[in-house]
């Protein structure tokens, strides 16, 4: 009986017959998550192939739903403006994310920790209460609006502030700037104590340790961030239901009418189908540009 | 550890405030309004009352959607511990060339957009036949949170000195009595902190419930109908129970998890 070094031998196949611990082990392992997780995955994409005809699902494979959503002038202008508002929140996130994230690491001892705990507790708070709070803040009834009418410097209501593409972005940019933190934060922690210290030594200001030290060992961290926020923001139904209005329609809000009202499954399959495409590229080109960098 | 000048530091933190003001200030507002009224464009200071709370707990729909929550994540936590253990330490032992994918396999839905994860599980309940019921809600939470269970067990399960396995079996244990006395005490720091974090994630899981759900509504589906109704003035004070809830959530994880971090 020999043992791999940094193997643990319960339930691992070191025995000369496998004791049946270790085949029910071998058999859970691999038939509840081709059921439950890989099973729904291939029926999901098998559904974008079947289309609706008069309000019935024909079980042909068609590619008829893809063709639509490139031919109909409704959803690729939609799926753009997706785009750029979660690209908007992207941005946003990193921007304000970076400075805080740089602040956390310059802190020492417990206040680091506790303080990044102090960013990063909204998480943890109810994610639908967070979006009525903001939403209770920017409505036409809301807080901000009763303030800027008290003070005088406006004399109605300020409508522009919610239910349209903007209230979006920078509710969802509220909601998932906390994620952006942490990769930062984790990306600036790992840069090696001793460059700095070089860099210092050789005379570079704090200003050109930055510039060529700390922000080019800390990019990588940076665009994990801004994928985590994009790729989170695109998949969100809910925020933009509950702030975007009749005007602030986005991709997710149209695959999730196809699953309600709309009751188009096959067609809100292939819809999905496109978003996941995207997420794959975004996390794709992520990894792609961490391995570059690494072979540099 | 990063230096930086005084002045750098009084404007990160400048920015670190605002941050945080638009982080917490929605939130205690709304627990704010859940003590005082508003009227005539002012603060109505007399109006100081519990009034809000205690309607919110004579809230029948409430008070069910909360114990199906706490239903559901309790589910979900058991099945994916389990589930997730199991899984870790299978990764652990094999040689099979296929537990890579296997364990691509169980990232998958972490790493895919919920609305995804939401919609495959949707289309295979009915395929299968099984109609939306909590059920349903506890399998999808169940996949969701698998990924983050089985790795949180298998980073403990990889630095568990093989040693003392290995004595034990020397001394005669069964495999059983190796895992039920050597093994599980090492790992139960990692099991109980999954356990946390897992319950945490189901207790606020909103995109596959919603597509998954059946008639019993767990907490953030009741919040989102009564929002969609529009303002009831309960739940500000909802708003201030979950505020204080998760908080209290959160530093019992921080006081018991321990996030891997890396400082110099």
């Amino acid at each position: 009986m020999s043992l791999r070094s940094g193997v643990i031998p319960i339930g691992a196949g070191e025995q000369e017959r496998p004791g049946p611990l270790r085949i029910i082990i071998t058999v859970v392992a691999y038939a509840l998550p081709a059921v439950f997780i890989l099973l729904p995955l291939g029926l999901f994409l098998l559904q974008s192939f079947y289309y609706v005809d008069h309000g019935a699902e024909v079980r042909e494979l068609t590619i008829r739903n893809y063709v639509r959503f490139f031919s109909d002038a409704a959803f690729v202008p939609v799926f753009l403006r997706t785009c750029v508002v979660c690209l908007a929140v992207a941005g946003i996130s990193v921007v304000f994310a970076y400075p805080i994230a740089y602040l956390l690491a310059s802190l020492q001892g417990r206040r680091k920790y506790v303080l990044a705990l102090v960013f990063v507790i909204p998480l943890m708070m109810s994610y639908i209460i967070k979006i009525y709070a903001i939403r209770a803040i920017l409505g036409g009834n809301g807080f901000l609006n009763r303030i800027l009418l008290f003070l005088g410097i406006v004399d109605a209501p300020l409508n522009f502030l919610i239910f349209n593409l903007q209230a979006v972005t920078l509710t969802l940019a509220i909601l998932l700037l906390p994620f952006a933190i942490l990769p930062i934060f984790i990306a600036l922690e790992r840069v090696p104590r001793t460059i700095l210290d070089a860099s210092a030594d050789l005379g570079a200001s704090s200003w050109q340790t930055f510039c060529r030290v700390i922000w080019p060992l800390s990019l990588q961290g940076t665009i994990v961030a801004a994928t985590f926020t994009f790729v989170l923001a695109l998949g969100d139904f809910v925020t933009p239901q509950m702030v975007g209005g009749t005007s602030g329609m986005t991709f997710g809000r149209i695959i999730y009418s196809q699953f309600g009202f709309a009751f188009n499954w096959p067609f809100g399959a292939a819809l999905s189908v496109i978003l996941l495409v995207l997420v794959l590229a975004a996390l794709l080109l992520t990894s792609l540009f961490g391995r570059a960098r690494h072979q540099l | 550890m990063i230096r930086i000048s005084p002045v750098a530091r009084i404007g990160l933190g400048l920015i670190g405030g605002f941050v945080l003001v638009v982080l917490y200030g929605p939130l205690f507002i709304a627990v704010f309004f859940s003590f005082f009224e508003f009227q005539n464009n002012a603060v109505q200071w007399d109006s100081f009352s519990f009034d809000a709370y205690v309607s919110l707990f004579h809230d029948e729909s409430i008070l069910e959607a909360v114990g199906n929550t706490l239903f559901v994540g309790a589910a979900a936590v058991v099945l994916s511990v389990i589930l997730g253990t199991a899984l870790a330490f299978y990764y652990n032992g094999s040689r099979s060339r296929f537990r890579e994918l296997l364990q691509l396999v169980i990232f998958l839905p972490f790493l895919m957009p919920p609305i995804i994860t939401g919609l495959s599980l949707l289309i295979f309940f009915r395929e299968i036949d099984v109609p939306r019921s909590l059920w349903t809600v506890i399998i999808g939470h169940t996949v969701f949170v698998l990924a983050l269970v089985y790795r949180i067990v298998l980073t403990r399960l990889q630095t568990l000195r093989t040693s003392l396995v290995e004595a034990s079996l020397d001394l005669g244990a069964s495999h059983w009595q190796t895992f039920r006395y050597v093994l599980l005490p090492g790992l139960m720091p990692a099991i109980g902190s999954a356990a946390i974090l897992a319950f945490a994630l189901s207790f606020d899981e909103t995109l596959i419930t919603l597509l998954v759900t059946g008639t019993d509504s767990t907490l953030p589906m009741r919040l989102w109908a009564m929002m969609r109704m529009g303002f009831a003035p309960d739940i500000n004070a909802l708003v201030a129970v979950i505020l204080v809830g998760s908080t209290l959530l959160a530093l019992f994880a921080i006081r018991f998890v321990k996030i891997p971090m890396q400082p110099n």
